[in-house]
C-alpha cells in the first residue's frame, strides 16, 4: 500500500512550513508584508490538500481500507522504515480508529482556524507556524513508535510557544514560558518511563529490537508483548513496575490533558494565546493527552489502570465539578472557555475510569466532539476580541442588536458547549453518563458518584446562559459598547469568520444528529481493545 | 577487534599512524614561519656581499597580511579534522607508539581518534571565527608600530590555538599517565593565555589570571596524586596500573592518589566544587575561546577522567570502588543542580552558558558514574561490557554534539561582543530584528542544549539517560519475565540519576527558553538597533554549527556507530 501518511501529511507541512519560515524570516519587512497574502494562500491551500487526503482515507478512496472492525493493535496504512537501526527506532506510522479521527481533526481543523483568523497581523511568519504545528500534531496521531512519539510530542511545544508569544496578548512571555516549561518537565518524566520500559524488555525478543541494546520501540510490538503477558492474575513487567510505569507515563498525559492538580498552565496559556493559536490547542493539542493515554498506559497496562481507577476516576471528577465551578467565577470570557475545557477533559477522564467500553467510546467521541466545538468557542472569542477589543464578559452589551451574526454563532458555541441535543457535545456526555450508570450498578460503586456529573450538567447551563445573558441580550438600546468603540460603528464579524464559525457549526450538527459516521468505528475500536485488555483483569464489563 | 601493531617512533607506519598530529605539529612550524618571512638580508662576514636570507626586515605583502596566520591554522586544523575523518573511512588502525623497550606510550584507536575529531572540530570553528574577532588594521609598510604590534598579535593568538590542539590530542593518545599530563598541560597552558588573550576588556586579564591560578593549583595537586600512584605501583602506564589496582587496590595510597588526580581533571570538566573558576574564565574570555574551554577543553578532561575510572574500575577490584563509585553519583548530582540552579539566577549569557556547562559536567559525570556502576555491582555484570559501551557511546556521542550547539551559542555570542558587549541579556535584545538568521541559529542552539526533539541535544541527552537506565536495569528484563515482580528498590541508584537529570533538563528549559523571549520580543539595547558587525567567516561557522545540530539530531545513526567503534576500542578487559 502507498504511504499516504508520511509524507502528505507528516513531512510535508513540516518542511514546506519550515521552508517558508526560513524564506520569510530573511527577507527585510516590507518583503513580509507584501508576502503575507500569498504565502497565506500556499498554507490554506496545503492544508486542503490535507484534508483532502485523509477525508479520502475516510471514504477507502485511497485504497481498501476499513475502519471498522480493525482487531486491537492492528492498523491500516502501517509503514515502516528503519531509522537509527542500533537502538532500534524506526519511522513507523500508522492509523487506527483511535488517531484517524484526531488526525482527520487535525487536518480539518487547519484550513478552519487559516480561515477564522484570515487577517491576523504578520501573516508571513503566522500561517507557516499554524502548518507546522499540524504537521507536528499528525505526527504525534500516526507514530508507532515510541522514539517518534516523543520527538513529535516535543516539536509541538515550539510553533506554540511562537504563537503564544509572538502574537499573544500583554503577559505572554510568562504564558508561554510557563505553558512550555510546564509540558515539558512533565514530558521528561514521562520520556524517564518511556526508556525505563525501553529497557525493561526481555533483550533481543522483539522483532524489531536494536543491533546495539537488544530493545525495540516499536509500539504495537510492546503492545502485543504486553497483552501476551497481562493474562489473568500476571501482571506485564511486574506487579510493582507496572504501577510505577503507569503512574510515570500518565503525568506526562494528565498535564497535557490538563486534569486538576496540572491544569494551571492552560488558562493563562489560551487567555494569552492568539485565537489561530488556542483553537489548535484547545482542539487538537488537549487531544494529545487522552490519546496518549489510550496509545500506552491503557494498552499497555490495564492492570495497573484498574488498580488506579478510583483515583483516575477522583481526578476526573474534581477536574470536571472544579472546571465548571471555576468558570462560574469568571469574567474573562476566554478564560471561561478555557476552564471549561478543563471541565470537558474531566469528561474524558471519567469515561475512562469507568473501564466500560461505552464509557471509553464516550471519551474518544468527546475528544473529537470538543475538537470541533471548542475551536468554535475560540473563534467566537477571537472575533469578540477582535471587535470589541477586551475579553470582559461585560464589555459589551447587546451583542444581538449590533452584530448579528457574532451573537448568532457565540450562542449556537455556547449551546454546543453545554451539551444540548442534536449537538454533537450532547452525544458523548450523555454516553459519558451512561457507561457511569452502569459501571456503578456492576460493580457496586455509590451512587454519589452521580452527583458530579449531575451537578455540573446545571452548573456548565448556569455560567454559559449568564455570560450569554450579559453579552448578547442585555441592554441594547442605550447601547453598552466599550467606552472605546462609542462613536465607532460597531462591526460585525468578517466574511472570512462567518464562514468558518459556519463550517464548524455545520460539523456540530453533523456529528450531532449522525454521529455514527465517526462513532462507529471508535464504538467499535473500544470493544476490540475492551476486549483484549480486560478480559484478563477478570472483570466483568459488557 | 584486531590486535595492536606496535610502532617504533620514526619507524614504518609512524607517519601514516599519527597523521593528524604531524599535519599540526607542520602547521605550527610553519604559522612560527611564514609570518616573519621577508625582505631581510645577512651579510656574509668579512665581505660586503649580502645575502637574502628571507627572515625579517620588511615583510612581503602576503607575509604581512594579518589575516595569513588564522587562514594557516584554519586549514591546518581543517586538514588534522579531514584526516581524522577519514581514518574512520575503512574502520581505525589501532596503533600503539611504543618505546625501545616495548612500553606503549600511546595509542591511536577509535577511541582517541573520535577525541581528536571533537577537538580539531571545535578549534577549527573557533579559529575560523576568531578571524573577525581579533582587530585587523590593515597591511603594509604604512602602519604604525602600534598597529603594526597588533597586527602581529594574531600570529601568537593561533599558534596558541595549534598547540592547544597538539596538547588535546596527545591527551586523547596517551596509554601513560605522565604522557597524558604533558599533553594536559600543554593544552591547559595555551588556555591560559588564550583566555587572557582578549585584553580589550580588564575581564579578559583578571579571567584569565584567575583561571591560570586555580588551574594551576589543580594541575599541581593532580601531579603530586601522579606523584603518588608512582611510588605505589612504580609505572604510570594505565595497564600497569589497573592490574596493580586488582591486586592491592585497598591500600590508601592509590586511593588518595587517584584522589587527587581527579581533582585535576574535575577542574577540567568545571564538576562542582572544582567550577568555581569556569564562570569567570568564561566570561571574561572571548566567546570562541570560551566556546573551546566548553567542548575541546571539557572533553580532554572527560578523558582523565574515564582513564582513571577505567583504573579504579578494573573488574575485580570490588568493595573499595563503590566508595568512588558513591562519590562520583553525588558530585554528579551536585554538580547538574549547582549548575542549572545557579544559571538560573545569571543575567549574563556567557555566565548562564558557563553554569549551563557545569551542568553538563554533571550529566556526563552521572553517564561515568554508571559505568563505574556496571563494574562494580555483581549483579549488574552480567551482560559482557554491554552496558558499559552504551553508555559511553552515549557520553562520546554528547561530546561531540555539544561542540555543535554550545560553540555555535559562544560563535553568536562572539558577533555581539564585536558588537560591543554581550555580557548583559539585554545585549541580545531585538536580535531577531537585528539579524534573523542569528536568533534563529541561537534559538536553535539553546534548545537544543535543554534537550528538545528533534535536535541534537535530545539525542544526546537521550542517549545518555538510556545508556544509565541501562545499566540500572540491568537484567531486569528477563527476570521479570521469568516471573519476578521487581519494583524501583531494586532498581541500582544510578536510575535516581537519571531522573535527576530529566528534572534538571525542565529546571534548565526555563533559562534556555528566556534567551528565546529576550531575542525575539524584547527591543535592542539603546543605541545598539544598527546591523550587526560583518565576517562571513563566523556566520559561516554558526550556520555549520547549525546545520550539525539539525543533521545530528534527525540522522544520527553515522556518528552513533562511530562512536560506538570508539567506546568499544576502549575496552579494557570487559569481556
Amino acid at each position: 500500500m502507498i504511504d499516504w501518511i508520511s509524507i502528505p501529511l507528516v513531512a510535508f507541512p513540516i518542511i514546506a512550513s519550515m521552508i517558508l519560515l526560513a524564506f520569510v524570516s530573511n527577507g527585510t519587512e516590507r518583503m513580509r508584508e507584501r508576502l503575507g497574502a500569498p504565502i497565506r494562500m500556499t498554507c490554506l491551500v496545503f492544508s486542503l490538500i490535507m484534508l483532502m487526503i485523509t477525508t479520502g482515507m475516510f471514504f477507502q478512496y485511497f485504497g481498501d481500507v476499513s475502519w471498522m472492525n480493525i482487531a486491537f493493535n492492528d492498523y491500516e496504512y502501517q509503514t515502516t522504515y528503519s531509522w537509527i537501526e542500533s537502538l532500534g527506532i524506526n519511522w513507523a506510522v500508522g492509523l487506527d480508529a483511535l488517531s484517524f479521527p484526531m488526525v482527520w481533526l487535525t487536518t480539518f481543523l487547519l484550513p478552519v482556524t487559516i480561515i477564522a483568523t484570515w487577517n491576523e497581523k504578520s501573516g508571513a511568519t503566522y500561517f507557516p507556524l499554524l502548518l507546522l504545528m499540524g504537521g507536528a500534531l499528525i505526527g504525534v496521531f500516526v507514530s508507532l513508535d515510541l522514539f517518534m512519539f516523543y520527538v513529535f510530542w516535543e516539536l509541538t511545544l515550539i510553533p506554540m510557544f511562537f504563537l503564544i508569544l509572538k502574537w499573544g496578548g500583554k503577559d505572554r512571555k510568562y504564558a508561554s514560558q510557563k505553558f512550555f516549561i510546564y509540558t515539558f518537565t512533565a514530558s521528561v518524566v514521562m520520556l524517564l518511563g518511556l526508556i525505563t520500559l525501553y529497557f525493561l524488555q526481555d533483550p533481543y525478543s522483539l522483532p524489531s529490537a536494536g543491533t546495539m541494546t537488544g530493545r525495540s520501540f516499536s509500539i504495537p510490538e510492546l503492545i502485543d508483548s504486553a497483552r501476551s503477558s497481562n493474562v489473568g492474575d500476571n501482571w506485564y513487567l511486574g506487579e510493582q513496575m507496572q504501577k510505577i510505569l503507569f503512574v510515570m507515563l500518565m503525568i506526562g498525559f494528565l498535564v497535557k490533558l490538563p486534569a486538576v492538580p496540572f491544569h494551571t498552565w492552560l488558562p493563562d496559556a489560551h487567555v494569552q494565546a492568539p485565537t489561530g493559536g488556542s483553537m489548535l490547542l484547545a482542539g487538537v493539542m488537549l487531544k494529545m493527552g487522552a490519546y496518549g493515554m489510550f496509545r500506552l498506559p491503557i494498552s499497555l497496562f490495564p492492570h495497573a489502570l484498574y488498580h488506579f481507577q478510583l483515583a483516575l476516576m477522583i481526578i476526573g471528577m474534581v477536574s470536571l465539578v472544579w472546571g465548571a465551578i471555576v468558570c462560574l467565577g469568571q469574567t474573562n470570557l476566554k478564560k471561561m472557555v478555557a476552564y471549561s475545557s478543563v471541565s470537558h477533559m474531566g469528561v474524558i477522564l471519567i469515561g475512562i475510569a469507568t473501564m466500560q467500553p461505552m464509557g471509553w467510546a464516550a471519551a474518544l467521541f468527546m475528544m473529537f466532539a470538543h475538537g470541533i466545538i471548542s475551536p468554535m468557542l475560540f473563534a467566537v472569542c477571537g472575533a469578540f476580541k477582535h471587535h470589541y477589543h477586551s475579553m470582559e464578559i461585560g464589555a459589551m452589551r447587546g451583542m444581538a442588536k449590533h452584530s448579528p451574526w457574532l451573537a448568532t454563532s457565540m450562542m449556537f458555541a455556547w449551546m454546543a458547549s453545554l451539551g444540548l441535543p442534536l449537538l454533537a457535545g450532547f452525544v458523548a456526555e450523555i454516553m459519558m453518563l451512561i457507561a457511569l450508570w452502569h459501571m456503578i450498578s456492576l460493580d457496586g460503586w455509590s451512587i454519589w458518584w452521580m452527583v458530579g456529573p449531575a451537578l455540573v450538567l446545571a452548573l456548565t447551563a448556569a455560567y454559559y446562559l449568564w455570560s450569554m445573558q450579559r453579552t448578547i441580550f442585555e441592554g441594547g438600546e442605550e447601547g453598552q459598547p466599550p467606552a472605546n468603540m462609542v462613536g465607532h460603528p460597531i462591526p460585525d464579524i468578517s466574511n472570512s469568520e462567518k464562514f468558518a464559525m459556519l463550517i464548524m457549526a455545520f460539523f456540530t450538527i453533523l456529528f450531532g444528529i449522525m454521529p455514527w459516521i465517526g462513532l462507529d468505528m471508535m464504538d467499535d475500536w473500544t470493544k476490540q481493545i475492551f476486549d483484549g485488555l480486560i478480559i484478563f483483569v477478570g472483570k466483568g464489563g459488557a | 577487534m584486531s590486535g595492536v601493531e606496535n610502532i617504533e617512533p620514526f619507524t614504518d607506519g609512524f607517519v601514516s599512524a599519527l597523521c593528524p598530529e604531524l599535519v599540526l605539529f607542520a602547521g605550527l612550524i610553519l604559522l612560527i614561519i611564514i609570518p616573519n618571512l621577508g625582505k631581510g638580508t645577512v651579510r656574509i662576514p668579512g665581505t660586503q656581499t649580502r645575502v637574502m636570507w628571507l627572515f625579517g626586515g620588511d615583510r612581503f605583502k602576503l607575509t604581512s597580511n594579518p589575516r595569513l596566520p588564522a587562514w594557516i591554522a584554519t586549514i591546518t586544523l581543517g586538514a588534522a579534522f579531514v584526516l581524522t575523518m577519514l581514518s574512520f573511512q575503512d574502520g581505525v588502525d589501532r596503533a600503539a607508539i611504543v618505546t625501545d623497550s616495548g612500553k606503549q606510550l600511546m595509542l591511536v584507536n577509535g577511541f582517541s581518534r573520535v577525541f581528536e575529531l571533537i577537538f580539531f572540530g571545535a578549534l577549527t570553528l573557533a579559529a575560523f571565527a576568531s578571524m573577525n574577532r581579533l582587530e585587523v588594521r590593515g597591511i603594509g609598510p604604512k602602519l604604525s608600530t602600534n598597529d603594526l604590534y597588533n597586527n602581529r598579535r594574531q600570529a601568537d593568538f593561533y599558534i596558541l590555538m595549534l598547540t592547544c590542539a597538539l596538547g588535546m590530542s596527545v591527551v586523547a593518545l596517551a596509554q601513560d599517565l605522565f604522557v597524558l599530563f604533558i599533553g594536559l598541560e600543554l593544552a591547559s597552558f595555551s588556555t591560559y593565555v588564550l583566555v587572557a588573550f582578549y585584553k580589550e576588556t580588564k575581564a579578559g586579564t583578571e579571567a584569565g589570571m584567575k583561571y591560570f591560578i586555580v588551574g594551576s593549583v589543580a594541575s599541581g595537586v593532580g601531579l603530586y596524586g601522579l606523584s603518588m600512584l608512582y611510588l605505589w605501583a612504580g609505572s604510570l602506564q594505565f595497564d600497569v596500573l589497573a592490574s596493580q589496582f586488582v591486586i592491592n587496590g585497598t591500600d590508601p595510597l592509590p586511593l588518595i592518589g587517584i584522589g587527587f588526580v581527579l581533582v585535576g581533571f574535575g577542574f577540567k570538566v568545571s564538576a562542582a566544587p572544582f567550577h568555581f573558576a569556569a564562570p569567570d574564565a568564561y566570561a571574561g574570555a572571548s566567546s570562541p575561546i570560551a566556546g573551546i574551554l566548553a567542548t575541546a577543553s571539557k572533553a580532554m578532561g572527560i578523558i582523565g577522567l574515564l582513564r582513571m575510572l577505567l583504573i579504579v574500575a578494573a573488574p575485580e577490584a570490588s568493595e573499595d570502588g563503590t566508595v568512588w563509585l558513591t562519590l562520583l553519583g553525588i558530585l554528579s548530582l551536585v554538580t547538574m543542580t549547582w549548575g542549572n540552579i545557579a544559571a538560573l539566577g545569571s543575567t549574563n549569557p556567557k555566565r548562564m552558558l558557563a553554569y549551563s556547562s557545569v551542568a553538563h559536567a554533571g550529566y556526563m559525570l552521572a553517564a561515568i558514574t554508571a559505568i563505574g556502576a556496571w563494574n562494580w555491582d555483581d549483579s549488574l555484570a552480567g551482560d559482557g561490557g554491554e552496558s558499559a559501551v552504551a553508555v559511553l557511546t552515549a557520553l562520546i556521542f554528547h561530546l561531540v554534539v555539544l561542540v555543535a550547539f554550545k560553540l555555535g551559542a559562544f560563535l553568536v555570542l562572539s558577533i555581539l561582543e564585536s558588537d560591543g558587549d554581550a555580557s548583559r541579556l539585554s545585549s541580545l535584545g531585538g536580535l531577531a530584528k537585528r539579524e534573523p538568521f542569528l536568533a534563529v541559529a541561537m534559538f536553535i542552539f539553546m534548545i537544543s542544549l535543554a534537550g528538545v526533539p528533534p535536535l541534537a541535544g535530545f539525542v544526546s541527552k537521550l542517549l545518555v539517560i538510556m545508556g544509565i537506565v541501562k545499566v540500572a536495569i540491568g537484567q531486569m528484563g528477563a527476570e521479570i519475565v521469568a516471573g519476578g515482580d521487581l519494583g524501583l528498590a531494586d532498581v541500582h541508584w544510578v536510575w535516581w540519576l537519571a531522573f535527576a537529570m530529566v528534572i534538571n533538563s525542565a529546571i534548565s528549559m526555563y533559562y534556555y527558553l528566556r534567551i528565546g523571549v529576550v531575542m525575539f520580543f524584547e527591543e535592542a539595547e539603546e543605541g545598539r538597533s544598527g546591523p550587526l558587525p560583518v565576517g562571513w567567516q563566523v556566520r559561516f561557522a554558526i550556520l555549520a554549527c547549525l546545520m550539525a545540530t539539525l543533521f545530528m539530531g534527525v540522522a544520527s545513526d553515522k556518528l552513533l556507530e562511530i562512536c560506538e567503534v570508539a567506546a568499544q576500542s576502549l575496552n579494557y578487559g570487559w569481556n
